[in-house]
């Protein structure tokens, strides 16, 4: 135990010395699952792809060559070119900036929504719990996509209508996750001893329940991603989601559709780009649920 | 201290608790004994306000614990919890653990408190930046009494303090009580399965059954076997 | 030949930890014949894996070496994953602390024991199983043995659940019975009956009994043998009833800081562990 120097000089660096050592174990742990790296590996290509991809673009993904329509892929088009002599690889590298705009997007809407609704009834229990959890059990029992097809429908097509879309259909399962972790949470006795402190509601739901709901969250949420990723190439297939001519990998498939015969790259390739992803979020998603899942780490 | 009259509490149709009345002098060790289902551990949580439903009455202090509010209430009584394990949050080091009730109840230098309180304890404060899962049961028991007697209380409910400790910690866990109500002039109830336990700790106890109480002895009393109920018998001769 | 039940020499465990192994079990050896022997040691002494190294049920990644360790003059390091199975089913049982777990919740007791006869006879017909689970249950001193064959395990309180689960493990008359925290579970009283049970039945069957448990004197009253576990070794191995006797500083400090009814109330002496315990022994 030679990691935590002085801690009574220094409690500060002591105490980000303890947080980086479970830091490190956490790593630790995780490299030992090899499908969990591969993920891993995948989403920060993803991320890679989506950071530079001025750079790793090889041409304008917006400027049509109407010479080079539907060229096959080769030395100038590595994976084609689609029907307006676009490089289906530029739109590819370009379309994952929004596949990750929109996986954000309801991200961050979806899971902290959930996440309060979640952690408040469960902690309240009661009528709280009853009102809060019917309102969930209405939104989870509209079909998705038909309800964001209604909500994309009123609000008309574009990215960030879709992003808004999922996320209507996307939060209560989070809330269910976290009324169940909470409802466990809230009779446990470190809540209760905090409790006898004279702890207020807020400071036991924001500082005791929901630490403890946010691992299951993290790894539901990092399941979601691939179903987001496949609700919005969904709505993008049928015109929905991102219009054209945003390099959106649904929209790019449907726009293949009519090709698929005789040009299989127009389509196949972000299929292809779709596959992966979500391959590389739901390898990354088990993973994190055996390091996460308290049940898991119960039973071990 | 502590009078409690008449208490009854319910759990929902089932009667955890029948009619109880004792009452805990200032400094005394008063010990709760019977067996599982017997209804002491429900006794604690209930004068701590953590079972809604009761009746009659808890004096704590001469204040009826129905017209105190939980941070009035906080100050004079904490609890103990039977299982280290489950008794301190997985998430935060443990001079977090000790320090929070004092953030939460605004008092002055919670830090340099929770380092006093760390070596009141036994542990140190180069304990304050370790996780609970890096300690043994036993320090995590310790840990969980320096976070009740953060607030300074003049009251402390054990609830089986040493029951999910090896018998070598046990006996350290009592010392150290014994050890701190005698300097911070505490009063104690006790709760537990274990006679020998109330007989070392208690300068008196109250034997209970199925939701009943069913007598109170002093601890010569109950060393000098000067005892009326059978079902006592039964038990020291068990133990 | 040895008339010993069972032999164990050198039982080493280990599991992997992060950046190496952890010695659970650190050479173990011991001998059991037709006796109730008692392992007693505090939590992490290797008492339970012991047992279950026994019985072959130590979870995959566990490392075990043992140099020998025998049952009945049956090698159990060369045994076959299925002779060790039917061992466990027929001539060895296990009894865990709470019987909440180890019985189906969703079978009535009785046919649980039924099946459990029927598992190690499979020729005996239905009716004669019936009648033979009803007896055993009358043998752990069930008062109305034909209400609690058809009872579910959840509606059965801590002490009648546990002789249930010792009528299960007996009724196939085990040779061997490895009784792990058995009553710790339980209430005071309930434990000296169910207690009293299980020795009734070890003495009449002529079995070999180990108790594990982490209360010394409860072992002392109810054993032949005791062997004291500290950090995964044997440090004392000493009959019952010269406990009082008993010369390693381990096993003087369990029985001195127990606190006893009557005991002095000046503080409790406390266990002071030397590192000296933890080096090999010869």
């Amino acid at each position: 135990m030679s990691v935590i120097a002085d801690p009574i000089i220094d409690p500060k660096r002591a105490l980000r010395a303890a947080r980086i050592a479970e830091f490190k174990s956490f790593a630790r742990r995780f490299m030992r699952n090899p499908l969990g790296m591969v993920g891993l590996v995948i989403v920060i290509a993803l991320l890679v792809c989506a950071a530079l991809a001025p750079i790793l673009a090889t041409h304008d993904p917006y400027l049509p060559a109407l010479s080079d329509r539907l060229a096959a892929p080769g030395a100038e088009y590595w994976f084609g070119a689609d029907e307006l002599g676009r490089d289906i690889y530029s739109r590819i590298i370009y379309g994952s900036r929004l596949t990750l705009l929109i996986v954000a997007l309801v991200i961050v809407t979806s899971a902290p929504v959930g996440l309060v609704i979640g952690a408040i009834a469960g902690n309240y229990g009661g009528w709280v719990d009853r009102i809060f959890m019917r309102i969930t059990d209405v939104f989870l029992a509209i079909p998705k996509l038909l309800l964001a097809l209604a909500f994309v429908a009123a609000l008309g097509p574009g990215i960030v209508n879709a992003a808004l879309a999922i996320t209507l259909t996307a939060w209560p399962p989070y809330a269910r996750l976290a009324r169940a972790e909470a409802l466990i949470v809230r009779n446990s006795d470190y809540v209760n001893a905090i409790r006898l402190a004279g702890a207020s509601d807020f400071h036991i739901i924001v500082y005791h329940i929901m630490p403890m709901c946010l691992s299951s969250v993290i790894v539901r949420m990092t399941f979601d991603m691939a179903g987001i990723i496949l609700t919005a190439a969904g709505l993008g297939f049928i015109g929905l989601g991102a219009q054209p001519p945003l390099p959106e990998w649904g929209a790019m498939i449907s726009t293949g559709r009519k090709f698929i015969f005789d040009q299989w790259w127009v389509a196949t390739v972000p299929g292809f780009a779709i596959f992966i992803v979500s391959l590389g979020f739901n390898l990354l998603g088990d993973a994190m649920r055996d390091l996460l899942d308290p049940h898991l780490r119960q039973r071990r | 201290m502590i009078k409690v009259d008449h208490l009854t509490v319910n759990f929902g149709p089932s009667v955890a608790v029948r009619d109880v009345s004792f009452s805990v002098a200032q400094g005394e060790s008063f010990g709760l004994v019977g067996e599982s289902g017997s209804g002491k551990s429900t006794i604690l949580r209930t004068v701590m306000g953590l079972n809604p439903d009761w009746s009659g009455s808890i004096k704590i202090d001469g204040q009826d614990t129905k017209s105190t509010s939980r941070t009035d209430l906080a100050r004079r009584v904490q609890m103990v919890f039977q299982d280290p394990y489950a008794s301190l949050h997985p998430r935060y080091v443990i001079g977090h653990a000790i320090a929070e009730p004092m953030r939460i109840n605004k008092m002055p230098n919670p830090e340099k408190r929770t380092l006093e309180l760390l070596d009141l304890i036994g542990l140190g404060g180069q304990f304050r930046f370790r996780f609970p899962h890096e300690l043994s049961g036993g320090q995590r028991q310790r840990v969980a009494i320096a976070r009740a007697l953060a607030l300074n209380p003049k009251i402390l409910l054990l609830d089986e303090p040493t029951s999910a400790l090896d018998v070598s910690i046990q006996a350290e866990i009592l010392n150290l009580l014994n050890q701190l109500r005698k300097e911070l002039n505490l009063t104690f109830v006790i709760v537990s399965h274990d006679l020998a336990v109330i007989s070392y700790m208690c300068d008196r106890l109250m034997v209970m059954r199925n939701a009943e109480a069913v007598e109170t002895l002093s601890r010569s009393q109950l060393r000098s076997r000067d005892i009326a109920q059978s079902y006592t018998r039964e038990l020291i001769a068990a133990s | 030949m040895s008339d010993n039940l069972v032999e164990i020499e050198d039982l080493r465990i280990a599991f992997p930890r992060e950046g190496g192994m952890t010695d659970a079990v650190r050479g173990v050896s011991l001998s059991l014949g037709r006796e109730k022997l008692g392992i007693v040691g505090e939590s992490g002494s290797g008492k339970s894996l012991t047992g279950r190294a026994l019985l072959g049920v130590l979870p995959s990644y566990a490392r075990v070496s043992v140099d020998k360790m025998m049952f009945d003059g049956i090698d159990l390091t060369t045994a076959s994953p299925k002779l060790r199975r039917s061992l466990r089913g027929g001539r060895m049982g296990m009894i865990l602390q709470d019987p909440k777990f180890s019985l189906n919740p969703v079978m009535r007791v009785g046919l649980q024991i039924v099946e459990a006869i029927r598992i190690g006879d499979k020729k005996l017909p239905k009716r004669e199983a019936y009648s033979q689970a009803l007896a055993i249950l009358e043998a752990v001193h069930i008062r109305d043995p034909e209400r609690v064959f058809s009872l579910y395990p959840h509606e059965l309180s801590g002490g009648m659940g546990q002789r249930v689960m010792i009528a299960m493990m007996v009724v196939r008359e085990p040779d061997l019975l490895i009784a792990d925290e058995p009553t710790s579970a339980l209430d005071v009283t309930v434990q000296t009956q169910v207690l009293s049970i299980l020795d009734e039945l070890v003495t009449r069957r002529g079995m070999g009994l180990i108790f594990i448990s982490h209360d010394l004197r409860l072992v002392s009253r109810f054993c032949d043998r005791v062997i004291v576990m500290y950090a995964g070794q044997i440090v004392e191995t000493i009959r019952a009833d010269r406990l009082n006797e008993a010369t390693h500083p381990y096993t003087r400090g369990l029985l001195a800081c127990l606190p006893t009814i009557d005991g002095p109330l000046d503080p409790l002496p406390v266990l002071q562990r030397q590192a000296s315990w933890l080096e090999a022994r010869p």
